[in-house]
């Protein structure tokens, strides 16, 4: 496909994953600290039902041969140190790379050091790449997925983890609704003490 | 619906996880956001510095293919569609999130913006040094069931909360 069409359904594709970022209010630096510090649960359910409606997609278009799969390499210890490297930046920014780009869509400011520094950050891997290259950081296995391990199909397996995703949200969602973590003003800014109160907020529409 | 300040968060996660049938039928790649920053960064620093595109791995960012540009059009397009659904919905935002001052202990928008600068630097650098970020290791790998970006997802998550814990205050 020509670069320039690939732009043109980029953005088309952006627009809805703006959206629904946005709606979802995951993007909110409230729900993604408050996610990492166990107080508010809407950055793992938007994701674990990323995931499980991404496994269903792919299961199907995988398993009627309309797509090849294209994991990443599993680089273990570049996987874990990088991980938590990004982990910690993702709680200081308020944000993940994609989500800086909703932060500024919808205004907040600070997201544009986010960005700024994000541009920064990946120049500077890019120049340490080389050295980086021939550590231990380089070192690992090759495209490992779970149903190879276990070996039995792939959609089997995707099915098999949306099945358990579904189970693992809809206790998550008895345990913690949805609309008690969204806060007032929507931004994930609860009461400080005591437990939500879902009465005593307004209510989003459904 | 499109005026709604908040969705639910599954009807939300359900539209994002089926935007992988276009990124793998039309562009034959999975959803992803950081590659785009070595894209941009690369090409932003080559007019200053050429020399950088000696260096392979940035030079295959920022060359014209039609997977490095998509992303970074995935990406703005983000920004375009959370302005658009913000309009919308009349959910305008003020300059930083409320919870900043408590989690910082400050008010003082330097001390924000310094740390959002120095949060997004390590965000970016560490996600190159795994070769994904919540998207592409996490929204795709995980649905594709791969090992290793399981692997990277929960160093993520343990990062994420030790950082909270440690160094923010509690919201």
């Amino acid at each position: 496909m020509s670069v320039l069409s690939a732009i043109l359904v980029g953005i088309a594709m952006g627009i809805v994953f703006g959206f629904a970022l946005e709606k979802s209010r995951v993007f909110e630096p409230g729900m993604i600290v408050g996610q990492m510090q166990m107080k508010n649960f809407i950055m793992l359910k938007v994701f674990l039902t990323a995931v499980a409606t991404g496994a269903v997609v792919l299961a199907a278009l995988n398993g009627f041969g309309m797509v090849k799969l294209a994991p990443k390499a599993a680089l273990y210890s570049a996987d874990i140190v990088g991980g938590l490297i990004l982990g910690a930046g993702i709680t200081l920014a308020g944000a993940c790379p994609g989500t800086t780009l909703a932060q500024i869509g919808a205004g907040y400011r600070d997201a544009l050091f986010t960005l700024i520094g994000g541009l920064a950050g990946a120049v500077a891997f890019s120049y340490a790449q080389p050295t980086l290259s021939k550590t231990f950081l380089a070192q690992g296995g090759g495209k490992i997925i779970f149903s190879d391990l276990i070996g039995v199909p792939y959609w089997m397996a995707a099915l098999a983890l949306a099945a358990v995703l579904v189970v693992v949200l809809a206790a998550l969602e008895a345990w913690r609704p949805w609309r008690a973590e969204l806060g007032s003003d929507v931004d994930g800014d609860l009461p400080a003490t005591g437990t939500p109160n879902v009465a005593a907020r307004p209510q989003p529409a459904e | 619906m499109l005026s709604q300040k908040a969705w639910s968060p599954y009807l939300a996660g359900v539209v994002i996880g089926l935007l992988q049938i276009p990124a793998f039928l039309i562009v034959e790649t999975a959803l992803g956001a950081s590659s785009s920053y070595v894209t941009v960064g690369a090409w932003l620093t080559a007019w200053l510095d050429p020399s950088i595109l000696d260096i392979k791995y940035a030079s295959a960012h920022v060359a014209a293919t039609a997977k490095n540009w998509w992303q970074v059009a995935l990406v703005g397009g983000v920004a375009i569609g959370a302005f658009v659904s913000m309009k919308l919905s009349g959910a305008k935002r003020a300059a930083r999130s409320p919870v900043w001052s408590r989690t910082l202990g400050s008010a003082a928008p330097t001390k924000r913006y310094v740390v959002a600068f120095f949060g997004g630097f390590i965000m970016l650098f560490g996600a190159r040094i795994a070769d994904g970020c919540t998207s592409g290791h996490g929204l795709s790998g995980m649905a594709q069931l791969s090992v290793g970006s399981t692997v990277a997802v929960a160093a993520m998550f343990a990062g994420g909360i030790a950082t909270a814990m440690l160094a923010l205050r509690r919201i």
